[in-house]
């Protein structure tokens, strides 16, 4: 699948921001079934000076200052990209969760990719309780852990509603858990919580989904913005991409754009203004397949 | 032989040498009398068999040749010197800072005894080093199995976005500290290695200074190594990290909420390195820059006193209000040195302890000379079945906490009850990599002065090394906390805990330098000092302003009682009066315009509750200075102290008009003793001219405000006599106008006369003096806006004549003055026109 994607970020100020400096992570993966093509990032006003580097885990970031003093700011990152990943596994295959946990324990390695990064509690996923007990009925003894990760993927697409007006970015994940209810990005908190309160690695994917499914599919919830998932560490198995916001398991429909522990590893902008007064934002996302674009 | 019977035998020694019923031998023995260790746990004071340890015994029959009473007044000095210079502690969460509590004694080690654990905390340091340049390098040492890589990864102190960072100046650490305790075999332990950003140097540093001029003879007697070259070296250790000659240092500080401010600022004045808040640096091109009133200048290296991942809320935690963006970028750079680097907290987790013999053996080649307390980290198999056998008989602390906190009271899972038993199965069942187990600690014993006699209490004795381009130096001294209750547990500093200066008594001679001045010729002369940051500056201009209008206050208030004593009910009175109470009114002084004057006096001087009364323009004054400590003398805040208690006073039943105008009087005296400390004490280029300003514009507008309300053609002479009263001037009219007052000359006097120091144009006169002596940030000459405007005023006021001066134009004045005020800060202030205070921007996912 090829696709065109643009995504739009409008900041609107009150008052003149004479300086920002923010952080970037908008560029499509590479590996794992993608193939990244083209990406740039225009911003406004120009940006005094930028650099690039992939962060601890790899993430691409693009770092800047802007010293012109504006009301609004526009970041406008325009990408195309080729997927095309493997069929999911078949969930009665894989290690049973007991030997993962273990594994992961005892890991040897602090390398970025040892799934030993994302197994403990993150700035934005406590381990609670309630949500381990949560995640229990999915794990019997000696079940498998893919299995287990599909089950409580399924579970929590079941149990949860989505609705974009009862958390916003900063809600903690407690309260998401306890009115069972939010966006894709306290689903993914919910489900990463759960994995993790057992010993599970797990981590947090941002990235997109097209914005209008194939023909007499439904449409997805999370398509008009950017979109978060969960990649679930499934020993020799290794990484697998579920979305607990629809339910299913991550192939063509999805892109990955960063992967890091939670939300606070891989938000798309961050960035300190300094700057008194109201700002409200805008976002717009689009996620085109490019060949139905073609006359 | 017991100490009681050593105590005896001196006593009947001094009874045989002369008749005197009380001499030292009888006093040590008194003091020595019954003093019992806790069973089966060492003592300073006395060895397993009894007898008085030697250095202690020198030190008692020295302290014996003392009075008891003698002995008691020095302490009691020692301890309001503490009180008064307010080197006070704040524990977590409280509001208000207490006392720093000093015990009477200080703890003493042979130097002998001291080499050892000198030798043992530099070897520490040099080991956490090496761990640490590991963790954020490449990872051998988990590859090779040395340490757990689940327990580090997990770690919140793992700052990954420092893996990779090579520390400008070479090393992650820069200071180290080391709590120690003796072991039930005599043997020092480590409880706790502080990597993060060790406290306690300060304290250790006052602690001396007070327990040396405390006990002069004594001091001096024992041979007491000293400790001011150690902070000489650990400057010098800092500034080598540095890329320039002759570096800026900061000491990036908690800001004045933190639990230790004070300490920073006492360290920070001590060592000559700016105080500095995450709001004064500004990270730019590749370079860190202090906001100064004279513009940006460039900082070298950082003393870190905030925790690691607040440093910056781009990088690291985004929550963080302590530090700047873009520092993370900067030290990848390598713009500037960080002292401790962030993510040094990472090696002070207790998952670490159970590893740390082996990779001392495999990253030094010798074995640990201070060991820490028996650890096994639970995420292993073999050694959680160990644990689980002894189950019972263990401690148990979260992995990624520092390994035992004499912060805390109490180790997680000691003395655990059976819901806590329960919990902790689940945790070693569900995620057992995140527990340790430990044997119990039970904290050795040091004689304490109960006031009679000495009884032993528990202690932990922090230790401070800094990294010197010469290999790591240790203190000789230290920051001793002992327990005011006799229990064996780790002590937490806070309520019922006492400091102690710490005696390591020289084997050779002591260094003869006590204080740290360097050689002369390793510093240059230089007239304009340091730097002020914006911050610091807006803090010195509202403290001028508060100060002054709290003294305004006092003054409206001092004429209310006067004119309320008056046996006068003319009408013009009652008018004056009226006057008087509309003005404290519309100030916020007082709830209503009606009321007895006592009653009315009582809110405009002591309710805390008015947001302009007196006594909150006085704890105003007191937030702002709180976060100059480093600049004010130590007299300023004891007066300023001194103030807040005169207005603070209790109501002891209705205060009657002469209680009250007792109180206004003294609370006036005060405030211009404050004003007369800040003209004589503080430094001319510092900050003096941000108070003084402060103070001026405030005085200014209160010079109009008053001339205003009761100045207006018409007022009578009850008003005009209040008028001078307000600006202290009845004197000096008096002196120069016999025939009594009159409109045009009380006028020309309150705000005209050049000569009169309490007028409206003396005041404009020094604003422009002191913006004058300001640094100019314009290279073309042109003057800045805050001159331009005084400039202006200062010109009209000169033009005018006392007698035909229209009141619109004093009200125009008035707001001018406001209009000034802006302009100072707006050019000096952080909150000015290009630093406001930051925001997070944030998208949702």
């Amino acid at each position: 699948m090829l696709y065109r994607l643009r995504h739009l970020t409008a900041y609107a100020y009150r008052n003149p921001v004479g300086f920002a400096r923010c952080s970037l992570r908008l560029a499509p993966a590479a590996g794992e079934g993608q193939a990244p093509l083209s990406h740039e990032v225009v911003v406004e006003p120009a940006p005094r000076a930028a650099t690039e580097r992939g962060d601890f885990f790899g993430n691409r970031t693009v770092s800047f200052t802007v010293e012109t003093p504006h009301r609004e700011f526009r970041i406008d990152a325009r990408s195309r990209v080729r997927i095309a990943r493997p069929p999911l596994p078949d969930p009665g295959t894989g290690p049973a969760w007991e030997a993962v946990r273990d594994g992961v324990l005892g890991g040897a390695s602090l390398a970025p990719e040892a799934a030993l990064h994302f197994c403990a509690p993150s700035r934005r996923v406590p381990l609670l309780p309630e949500v381990t007990d949560y995640a229990r009925a999915s794990f019997p003894a000696g079940g498998g852990a893919y299995a287990g990760a599909f089950d409580l993927m399924r579970r929590i697409r079941a149990d949860f509603t989505f609705d974009a007006e009862a958390t916003e970015v900063g809600t903690p994940l407690a309260q998401a858990f306890a009115g069972r209810r939010g966006v894709c990005q306290d689903f993914s908190h919910v489900m990463i919580a759960a994995l993790r309160g057992l010993g599970l690695p797990a981590a947090y994917v941002s990235g997109y989904l097209r914005t209008l499914p194939p023909p007499g599919q439904p449409r997805l919830e999370g398509a008009d913005a950017s979109h978060a998932w969960v990649a679930v560490w499934c020993g020799e198995g290794g990484w697998v991409g579920l979305d607990p916001t629809n339910g299913i398991g991550v192939r063509d429909d999805h892109i990955v754009v960063a992967r890091g522990r939670d939300y606070a590893d891989v938000a798309p902008v961050a960035g300190i203004i300094a700057g008194s007064g109201a700002q409200s934002l805008r976002v717009a996302v689009d996620v085109v397949p490019e060949d139905e674009d073609e006359p | 032989m017991s100490a009681a019977a050593t105590g005896e035998a001196l006593a009947e020694a001094g009874a045989a040498g002369a008749a005197r019923a009380d001499g030292p031998a009888q006093r040590l023995a008194r003091w020595t009398a019954g003093y019992a260790p806790l069973p089966g746990l060492p003592d300073e004071l006395v060895a397993g068999d009894g007898a008085l340890r030697p250095a202690w015994d020198r030190f008692l029959r020295r302290l014996a040749g003392l009075p008891e009473c003698e002995i008691a007044a020095r302490l009691a000095a020692a301890g309001r010197h503490i009180h008064d210079t307010g080197i006070a502690y704040r524990a977590y969460g409280e509001a208000t800072e207490r006392d720093w509590p000093i015990g009477a004694l200080p703890l003493l080690i042979e130097g002998a005894e001291w080499e050892a654990i000198a030798a043992g905390v530099a070897q520490r340091a040099e080991l956490l080093e090496a761990v640490l340049t590991d963790l954020y390098g490449d990872g051998a040492l988990a590859r090779a199995g040395l340490l757990p890589a689940a327990a580090a990864a997990g770690d919140p102190e793992f700052l990954r976005p420092l893996v990779g960072v090579a520390p400008p100046g070479g090393r992650h650490l820069h200071f180290y500290a080391a709590d120690l305790a003796r072991g039930p075999d005599g043997a020092w332990r480590v409880l706790a290695d502080r990597t993060q950003a060790p406290s306690g140097a300060g304290h250790a540093l006052e602690n001396r200074l007070v327990m040396a001029r405390a006990l002069p003879e004594v001091y001096g007697a024992l041979d007491v190594e000293r400790v001011a070259s150690f902070f000489q070296a650990f400057r010098d250790g800092l500034a080598a990290a540095a890329s320039r000659q002759d570096p800026r240092i900061g000491l990036m500080s908690s800001g004045p909420y933190s639990d230790t401010y004070v300490e920073q600022a006492v360290l920070a004045r001590y060592l000559g390195f700016a105080l500095v808040e995450g709001d004064d640096l500004l990270a730019r091109d590749g370079l860190v820059y202090i906001r100064t009133v004279a513009g940006l200048k460039r900082v070298d290296v950082l003393w870190r006193r905030i925790d690691g991942d607040f440093v910056d809320p781009l990088e690291l935690n985004p929550a963080s209000r302590l530090g700047a963006p873009g520092l993370v970028e900067a030290l990848r750079a390598g713009a500037v040195a960080m002292g401790n680097m962030p993510g040094t907290g990472l090696v002070e987790s207790a998952w670490l302890a159970a590893s740390l013999p082996a990779l001392c053996e495999r990253l030094l080649g010798e074995s640990l000379r201070l060991p820490g307390l028996p650890t096994w980290w639970c995420g292993d198999p073999g050694q959680r079945e160990a644990v689980m056998a002894r189950f019972d008989a263990l401690a148990f602390r979260p992995a990624a906490a520092p390994a035992q906190g004499a912060f805390t009271s109490r180790a997680f899972g000691e003395g655990r009850d059976a819901a806590e038993t329960e919990r902790l199965r689940a945790v070693l069942r569900d995620r057992p990599g995140d527990l340790v187990a430990h044997e119990p600690v039970r904290l050795s014993t040091a004689p304490v002065w109960d006031g009679t006699r000495l009884v032993p209490r528990p202690f932990v004795l922090r230790v401070f090394a800094a990294a010197t381009p010469e290999g790591w130096r240790v203190m000789p001294g230290g920051f001793c906390r002992i327990s005011e209750t006799p229990e064996g547990r780790p002590v937490a500093m806070g309520a019922g805990v006492r400091a102690a200066d710490v005696w390591v008594l020289s084997s050779g001679s002591t260094e003869a330098q006590a204080s740290l001045l360097p050689p002369s010729d390793r510093v240059a002369v230089r007239r304009v000092p340091g730097l002020l940051p914006s911050r610091a500056a807006d803090n010195l201009f509202w403290l001028g302003r508060h100060l002054e209008r709290a003294e305004a206050v006092i003054r409206l208030t001092v004429c209310l009682l006067d004119g309320a004593g008056a046996v006068s009910t003319a009408a013009e009175d009652r008018a004056t009066s009226a006057r008087l109470r509309a003005l404290l009114h519309a100030w916020g002084a007082v709830p209503a315009v009606e009321g007895t004057a006592a009653a009315l006096a009582h809110h405009a001087l002591s309710d805390g509750g008015r947001w302009g009364s007196a006594l909150s323009h006085a704890l105003s004054a007191r937030r702002n200075a709180a976060s100059l400590r480093e600049r004010l003398s130590g007299e300023a805040w004891r007066a300023l102290s001194a103030l807040l208690a005169v207005l603070e006073a209790p109501a002891e039943g209705p205060d009657s008009e002469a209680v009250l105008l007792d109180r206004a009087e003294r609370a006036l005296s005060l405030t211009a003793s404050l004003a007369g400390l800040a003209q004589e004490n503080m430094n001319r280029a510092g900050g003096f001219a941000f108070v003084d300003m402060g103070r001026r514009v405030e005085r200014a507008v209160n010079a109009c405000r008053f001339a205003l309300d009761f100045g207006a053609a018409g007022a009578s002479t009850d008003d005009l006599g209040v008028l001078l009263d307000l600006v202290d001037s009845r004197i000096s009219y008096g002196a120069r106008y016999i025939l009594g007052v009159a409109l045009a000359p009380v006028r020309d006097m309150v705000l005209l006369d050049p000569y009169n120091p309490r007028s409206l144009a003396f005041q404009v006169e020094r604003l422009a003096e002191r913006l004058a002596g300001l640094p100019a940030l314009r290279p073309d000459g042109v003057a800045e806006a805050p001159a331009r405007l005084v400039a202006g005023l200062s010109g009209e006021i000169a033009g005018a004549e006392a007698a035909t001066l229209p009141l619109d134009t004093v009200a125009a004045w008035e707001t001018r003055l406001w209009t000034i005020a802006e302009a100072i800060g707006a050019r000096y202030f952080p909150g000015g026109s290009d630093a406001a205070r930051p925001e997070t921007l944030t998208t949702l996912a």
